[in-house]
């Protein structure tokens, strides 16, 4: 489903979201094709003299793998593609705005929830570093505000477009 | 109970309770999940939603979860490469003359696809592009040709390498090598009941089949599929002979791939490979904060021990051998119609071990039987992964396919109590190649 994104959007709101989405999906193709480097590297290094058997490879991939599923799961907002369970009769168009209003409700929800804790829960890293690396463990907590942020921004319009269809104006 | 608020049996009803409601008002299930544990979170003094963020957070920081969008993206790759084309014709010139042919391609392709690629969600999405509209041009029904491309599709996570084993390995530490093993056999008999059903239907409905190929074109079509049938044998060996983890296993599914696609069959363009990475992630995405969110919820069910108290219920049935694996396979079939089969793992296979364990169920055996049942639930409503996508890339409602999903169902299901009644099924290649992984 591509709710909002099918046509050039005209607003400057929508023309932003666009943009960001275009940039999430830009920095989440990247963030796939890097996660075959330290695993890669991980199994060169036992096999071979070439390079040596970095420590740090095994949790640099877990944290680049952290951002591609939040930045995979803000996509999915923005696209309408998070699986849902329908077990209702086929409805009208309106029935149907009505249905994804409440889903979109729920996505809200959560979004919120993701932004205030998880705030407390960046700062609850600040200070501290990752176990090999020593990576500033805030780089991997902040994705969950800005997740939270994102799925804000995204539903916005979403939950526009689903009240014009049920008050007639769309 | 250690100084909280709710009982076991009110928490319970919370976070069950919550998750139906929300699942049922639309709320994609992954965030139903979250909500359900909202209530409790706030409820419970020494708990609050920061518990939510770092159980998800230790979801996702897992080296074995990885292998997921490694193997998507292997999947991919094969198909912008060039490598599931060749598959294609393989199966084309070995089953293309039997009855339903356009179908029995389908099936024989899944199972090849499966030996290479782990996900069975990637199989469904690829495999609905390639076959649902070829087969309903040649005079298939459209019902048939979702269900049988939905169905098919689950062998991914059966015949290995697959997610699930490796997840389930992980889970419960067992031995991702026999696991790998133990999934050949049930694999192979599920898909030959799928062929035999297609047979069985193409008899009935008069579906068309193409001319026999020659032993020369079968001949040729496996010379040039041969990079592409290595690769099992490349990842499985390498896990089973302790080269790399599953993980690393699953990485170098993707590089192969990528090599087959770049050198060997050279198909592979930048904007194919941008498609591929993008997909993989949207994918793995969607499906990984699923399993976060339900890892959150698990993780409530064991604080308030709430596996425990409806074990102890369980045990007192005194069931055997046989009824002990009938009712995890129906738990398990049951839990897959509303989870996808990560989260399920997490949720329920702690819960059910401690039952295989009393009546000396091997692990192998145990988790076979889950993994099957679980790989049934990718194609059950209202929640099958699987059938969803292929419907989803047909235009049509689950509801339209049900009836022929349900059909071709019950043969693999006699293959699941096969498997559940006579563990030799699961455990004799294990055995034969290599007993020091079972206990």
């Amino acid at each position: 489903m591509t709710d909002a994104t099918a046509t050039k959007p005209p607003g400057l709101w929508r023309r932003l979201t666009w943009f960001y989405a275009e940039l999430l999906s830009w920095l989440l193709a990247i963030t796939v094709g890097l996660l075959i480097i330290p695993v890669s590297l991980q199994i060169f290094s036992r096999y071979t003299e070439l390079i040596p058997s970095y420590i740090w490879t095994e949790e640099m991939a877990r944290f680049m793998f952290i951002w591609t599923i939040m930045i995979g799961a803000m996509i999915g907002v923005r696209e309408s593609t998070h699986f849902e369970v329908d077990v209702w009769p086929q409805m009208g168009p309106r029935g149907e705005a009505v249905a994804r209003l409440f889903g979109r409700l729920g996505v809200l929800m959560a979004g919120l929830v993701f932004v205030s804790a998880g705030i407390e829960f960046t700062r609850f890293a600040w200070k501290r570093t990752s176990e090999l690396a020593d990576l500033p463990l805030w780089y991997i907590h902040v994705a969950w505000p800005v997740t939270g942020f994102s799925w804000l921004a995204f539903l916005g319009e979403q939950v526009v477009a689903d009240l014009k269809i049920i008050f007639g104006r769309a | 109970m250690t100084g909280s608020v709710l009982s076991p049996g009110m928490a319970a009803l919370m976070l069950f309770g919550s998750f139906f409601l929300f699942m049922f008002m639309r709320v994609p299930v992954a965030f139903a999940l979250a909500l359900a544990c909202l209530p409790i979170l706030a409820i419970e003094p020494r708990l609050d939603t920061m518990n939510l963020m770092q159980e998800t957070f230790n979801a996702y920081n897992s080296f074995i979860l990885l292998a997921v969008p490694f193997f998507l993206l292997t999947a991919n790759l094969m198909n912008v490469g060039g490598t599931t084309d060749r598959l294609l014709k393989l199966s084309r010139t070995m089953v293309g003359h039997f009855p339903g042919g356009l179908a029995q391609i389908n099936v024989v392709l899944s199972i090849f696809f499966a030996g290479i690629s782990g996900s069975s969600t990637a199989d469904a999405a690829s495999q609905s592009k390639i076959f649902i509209d070829a087969q309903t041009k040649e005079g298939y029904d459209l019902s048939f040709s979702v269900a049988i491309t939905a169905v098919s599709a689950v062998l991914a996570v059966i015949i290995p390498p697959s997610i699930l084993m490796i997840v389930w390995g992980g889970i419960l530490t067992v031995s991702i090598g026999a696991l790998f093993l133990a999934g050949i056999i049930p694999g192979l008999l599920i898909g030959l009941a799928q062929m035999a059903t297609v047979h069985a239907y193409a008899k009935a409905r008069g579906y068309p089949t193409y001319p026999r190929e020659t032993w020369r074109a079968l001949l040729c079509a496996t010379w040039i599929a041969v990079p592409a049938l290595m690769t099992p044998g490349i990842i499985i060996g390498g896990k089973i002979f302790g080269w790399f983890t599953a993980t690393e296993s699953a990485c170098i599914a993707v590089l192969y791939a990528a090599v087959l696609s770049l050198f060997v069959y050279r198909e592979m363009d930048l904007k194919g490979l941008y498609a591929a990475l993008l997909d993989t992630g949207k994918l793995a995405g969607i499906a990984l904060f699923c399993v976060g969110t339900a890892s959150a919820f698990g993780w409530l069910l064991a604080y308030y021990k709430i596996p425990e108290a409806i074990l102890t219920g369980v045990s007192a049935w005194g069931m055997g051998f046989a009824a002990t694996g009938f009712f995890i396979a129906f738990v398990f079939l049951v839990v897959g119609c509303f989870l996808d089969a990560i989260p399920a793992i997490i949720i329920c296979a702690p819960i059910l071990e401690p039952l295989a364990k009393a009546v000396q169920m091997d692990p192998v055996h145990f988790a076979m039987i889950g993994i099957v049942s679980l790989a049934f639930g990718l194609v059950t409503p209202p929640y099958g992964l699987c059938l969803m996508i292929s419907c989803a890339v047909a235009r049509i409602r689950i509801r339209d396919a049900i009836k022929d999903t349900g059909i071709m169902l019950v043969p693999m299901l006699l293959v699941l109590a096969l498997v559940i009644v006579w563990p030799r099924v699961s455990l004799l290649l294990p055995q034969l190649i290599s007993p020091e992984f079972l206990k």
